[in-house]
């Protein structure tokens, strides 16, 4: 497990690079005073991630640790959860602990949706959370939002399809595999036009960066020259190697892979799961077929390695107008306590703990997921990186990308629209 | 609006004229009836489009949500809106969308209901009925559907169309293309627009005098001319009211292309205004400059049925 | 909200008249060739008809069928293999919010806002038509106006309204969006129809020694009926179909409408249950297709009653 805990030090390290020192001032202390006894706090969780165990673990703890009280787990979409957090966070009626994805984080942070966690953050974890993670949930020197979870995306293999052909150990390699096994009918990486978590390796490998502050000025960066490098290698991609809907998004990617049509999947490690679905499942996997001999490897870099890819993840806070912000804050507690966080571990999550890192399951996906996360990056850190996402104005440049616009121009206007809404 | 005010309370106490010094059971009668309505619209319309006025004026944002004053920037939203070329870009092309839905729905509608018209009564109530089963699907079910019709690789449409022109269509993706994308919305729009202009035209061309048209048609007026001269003008207050309706309609058309942009589309190339407003508003947290272009958006409708309500009015002056 | 998809025409001139329209009105004489004809007609009808009704078909036809043959290279025109696993998903799947309180939510807000609309509709077509006052102009003009504004850039302000009231979640701050946001137009139209409705045939009741109440209600109220049926299907409709304001009033899994319901089934981070979202949606049209076969004999005649320059 000592590559396993190397890794997740290596995330933390990362992460903390990108991080511009989050002075951690202490104060604000506005410790409203909790609610009455035998309230219901409410748990937004979104999408399908945390585990069922993880959610009975937290109900019945929390149920132990505050006699009277009930917790409630509500699970979200990550559709739309932007629009409905603003309405749902800002009412009377607001839930107590919310999840947001990382890069949603900053959004809320700045414009006082999430009451401050600085008298709690030593309970949570203080320096052991993943520093990248707590620089989101960070504003203007106040810590609100807790990291939760973090994940990244491996190359998924089948021995069988793959045949004798070597794991490509570089990117240019990988690219070159890729377009070697692709046939009429077969890809060789499943690569759909919207997917833009996995464009953003090839830019940043190649030197390109998605956006930075020059002064008061955001500057975005697809149209530098790593960017378009990046992006035309991607170009090359869509048009040689995926037969993937060129206006496909991220959902059922298990169906290629077990219908054997295509050679690489690169896809978040719970995927996993799907594919390894059984046959009765509502959606079943393949577990006797192309997934027996499942395989991963994170996405190689340029000069070999691995390469640099997006830190997805979670934060998670308590709501701003929680009627009960003491039990909320207790909930949240245990959220980031060792147990729970563990739970979400051996489920192939990264753990909001560093010093978790150990409870990883020991195998390959795993590992391959923690080698990937070592070199995460983040999106860039401004409450207006929330809109850019909502908008899916990357979505869109990189469709028109697929279908075989010039690259050059696509990304120029995607920068300007970029900037557009940073600046604005 | 009209010289009382009420109070914000579910419609209970009816208020009387102030004007008038002796209040008469009937003058108060007309007020009473009025009120449960005029007490709901006020407080939840006219509240909410006041504070859209406000709010155009402001600079709002999500901030403001949580209880930050919003500083007054005067026109500076109606500015940005009026010299934004994305704001010009989503107004034309909503009235590209509207013409192109209206003309179809009316011209299809239009014949539907002629067919409607010379079919014997079995026939009838089988188009009937599948007029009505369009008509009452509810509209997120309905574009689930069509998107899933229209899916890139199990879509049945593409499917059907490689097994009847030969060339492969599977994977073909049908909403990037803002064209296309233009193209299965409208036929999603219209497709279910139709029903009720079918119905609605029917019911008024029944009305037309059997004698007159028989008149006409052994003093030799073909269908052709017997339907423009006759039948048309019969039912030209229905054409009309039609027509605005449609109009306003489909302009304001929001279900429609919001979930087809979930399903697949390039949002900054396909947004109508409906939906420009909402993802600058409920999306973005641009409440200010989201009211601003609804009020520019307001004025427009207003202009496009100018006359009609000029006719409105008129009418009510009688 | 969205006054899209409605289900009544309003009436436009102020001396028109109702005229009950028959629900069949057979042709007269029909000549030999015209009945030759009429067989292709019928087969034109026939094709209209199934492109109509195809997506409906195509919904019952893919919820019918199991996942796995859903996204698989063969595409079934019928459900060869028939199962109802899609239904028991839609309905019992333990991780969405549940079906049933979404079933009971929505019937409830719909009813409310039926029933509601239709009364204080009725009573204002009433107070603008068979009165005259000061103000009545300005409020039918004003009707007429706020059906222009787009509903999309009050949200925020209506869910703060519902919020200070401390409804949200609740049927009934849901009920009061919804029937103002109906209210304009049911309004209008009915407006239509009571215009149309002489007066003289109440005077003449009146005449006949009966209350101004009680002419108006054994006289011109049966001929109302086609427009109430008209502004109800209406009502109906905008409550049970509308889904922006259900989504950020109703957050509670427990108070979701169908509508939100559905909009559940579509996860980014999940494989799109394609069969289990067809389910869905039957399992919300349903109820609307039942409604709409009720009250279809009364609407075709009474959509039009109004308008019609007779």
């Amino acid at each position: 497990m000592k590559i396993l805990r190397f890794a997740a030090a290596g995330l933390a390290a990362a992460l903390t690079l990108t991080a511009c020192s989050s002075g951690s001032a202490g104060g604000t202390t506005d410790s409203t005073d909790g609610g009455s006894e035998g309230a219901e706090i409410r748990v937004w969780l979104v999408g399908t991630d945390t585990p069922d165990e993880a959610r009975t673990y937290l109900k019945e703890t929390f149920e132990e640790q505050n006699p009277g009280s009930t917790l409630v787990v509500q699970e979200q979409a990550w559709d739309g959860l932007v629009d409905k957090l603003t309405t749902s966070l800002s009412g009377s009626d607001s839930p107590d602990v919310v999840e947001v994805g990382n890069t949603q984080a900053p959004t809320f942070t700045s414009s006082g949706f999430f009451a401050p966690l600085d008298d709690i953050a030593e309970d949570l974890g203080g320096d052991d959370l993943l520093p990248g993670f707590v620089e989101s949930g960070t504003w203007d020197g106040t810590f609100y939002a807790a990291p939760y979870y973090a994940g990244s995306r491996v190359v998924f293999y089948s021995q069988q399809v793959l045949g004798d052909t070597p794991v490509p150990t570089t990117l240019d390699e990988y690219v070159a595999a890729a377009k070697a096994a692709t046939t009429d009918t077969h890809s060789g990486v499943w690569f759909p036009g919207q997917d833009w978590y996995n464009m953003l390796p090839f830019v940043w490998e190649n030197g390109g960066f998605i956006a930075e502050q020059d002064g008061e000025e955001w500057k975005a960066g697809f149209s530098s020259e790593g960017g378009i490098a990046g992006l035309q290698q991607v170009q090359d991609l869509f048009q040689n190697a995926s037969k993937a809907p060129k206006d496909g998004d991220e959902t059922n990617l298990q169906v290629p892979f077990c219908e054997g049509t295509t050679t690489f999947l690169s896809a978040p490690s719970w995927i996993k799961w799907s594919i390894l679905a059984e046959a009765d499942a509502d959606v079943p996997g393949c577990p006797e077929t192309f997934g027996a001999d499942l395989h991963a490897f994170p996405l190689p870099g340029k000069d070999g390695g691995a390469a640099q890819v997006f830190a997805g993840g979670s934060n998670v806070a308590v709501a701003a107008k929680s009627a009960n912000p003491d039990l909320a804050k207790e909930a949240l507690t245990i959220m980031l306590s060792d147990e729970y966080q563990t739970i979400l571990a051996e489920n192939g999550l990264i753990p909001a703990k560093v010093s978790l890192a150990d409870a990883l399951p020991d195998d390959e996906i795993t590992a391959a997921a923690a080698a990937a996360a070592a070199n995460a990056r983040l999106t860039p850190a401004t409450p207006r990186w929330g809109d850019v996402e909502a908008q899916k104005v990357i979505q869109d440049a990189l469709v028109r990308i697929a279908q075989g616009e010039d690259v050059t121009a696509v990304a120029e206007d995607l920068d300007s629209t970029i900037e557009s809404i940073l600046n604005g | 609006m009209s010289s009382t005010t009420l109070p914000a309370a579910p419609p209970s106490a009816a208020p009387a004229p102030r004007a008038s010094r002796a209040i008469t059971p009937a003058r108060l009668l007309p007020w009473l009836l009025l009120a449960p309505s005029l007490a709901a619209l006020l407080v939840v319309t006219g509240w909410p489009l006041v504070r859209m006025l406000w709010l155009s004026f402001h600079e709002y944002e999500r901030a403001q949500l949580m209880g930050v004053p919003a500083p007054w920037v005067g026109v500076q939203n109606y500015v940005d809106t009026l010299t934004d070329p994305r704001f010009w870009t989503v107004t034309l092309r909503s009235f590209g969308l509207m013409v192109a839905c209206v003309v179809l729905t009316i011209t299809l509608g239009t014949l539907v209901a002629l067919l409607l018209m010379r079919l014997g009564r079995v026939m009838r109530l089988v188009l009937s009925v599948g007029l009505l089963l369009a008509w009452a699907m509810p509209p997120l079910a309905a574009m689930l559907v069509w998107g899933w019709m229209f899916d890139t690789r199990y879509g049945v449409v593409n499917h059907t169309l490689t097994r009847l022109t030969g060339t492969s269509w599977m994977g073909h993706p049908w909403l990037i293309e803002p064209l296309q994308f233009f193209a299965v919305a409208t036929l999603v729009i219209v497709w279910g627009a139709i029903p009720f202009v079918a119905f609605t035209l029917y019911a008024g061309l029944t009305q037309v005098p059997q004698e007159v048209l028989e008149a006409a048609q052994i003093d030799g007026a073909g269908a052709r001319k017997r339907f423009f001269r006759i039948q048309v003008p019969y039912v030209r207050a229905i054409y009309t009211v039609l027509i605005v309706l449609s109009m306003i309609w489909d302009l304001k058309v929001f279900t429609q292309i919001f979930v087809l942009q979930g399903i697949g589309g390039v949002k900054s190339q396909t947004s109508t205004l409906g939906v420009y407003i909402y993802e600058m508003g409920m999306a973005q947290g641009h409440y200010g400059a989201a009211s601003a272009i609804a009020v520019v958006f307001t004025v427009i409708m207003l202009v496009i049925s100018a006359y009609y309500v000029r006719a409105t009015v008129k009418e009510e002056e009688l | 909200m969205s006054i899209a998809a409605a289900g009544a025409a309003p009436a436009v001139s102020a001396d028109a008249r109702p005229v009950a329209v028959p629900a069949v009105v057979a042709p007269r004489r029909r000549s030999r060739r015209r009945r030759a004809s009429s067989w292709g007609w019928g087969v034109v009808a026939v094709l209209v008809a199934a492109a109509f009704a195809f997506p409906v078909y195509w919904m019952v036809n893919t919820s019918l069928l199991p996942t796995n043959e859903i996204i698989g290279p063969r595409v079934h025109f019928w459900p060869d293999q028939l199962t109802l696993r899609n239904y028991e998903t839609a309905i019992f799947d333990q991780v969405r919010a549940p079906f049933l309180p979404a079933l009971g939510t929505s019937l409830t807000v719909t009813f409310l806002v039926l029933v509601a609309s239709m009364l204080f509709a009725f009573a204002g077509a009433l107070a603008v038509t068979r009165f005259r006052f000061r103000g009545r102009r300005a409020f039918v003009l004003s009707i007429l106006v706020v059906q222009m504004i787009p509903g999309e850039a009050m949200m925020i302000s209506i869910f703060q309204l519902v919020d200070g009231w401390r409804l949200l979640n609740t049927v009934v701050g849901l009920g009061i969006v919804y029937l103002a946001g109906v209210l304009p137009f049911t309004l209008w139209t009915l407006r239509g129809f009571v215009n149309g409705v002489p007066v003289e045939l109440e005077e003449a009741a009146m005449i006949d020694g009966c209350s101004r109440g009680r002419a108006f209600w054994r006289v011109t109220f049966p001929l109302l009926a086609p427009g109430l049926v008209s502004t109800g299907v209406f009502a109906f409709l905008q409550a049970w179909n509308e889904f922006m304001m259900a989504l950020i009033i109703m957050t509670r899994p427990e108070q979701m409408t169908l509508p939100v319901w559905l909009r559940t089934f579509q996860q980014a981070t999940r494989a799109t249950d394609w069969g289990a979202l067809m389910a869905g949606s039957v399992l919300v049209a349903v109820p609307v297709i039942v409604f709409f076969l009720i009250v279809q004999g009364r609407m075709t005649g009474g959509l039009v009653s109004g308008a019609v320059k007779g």
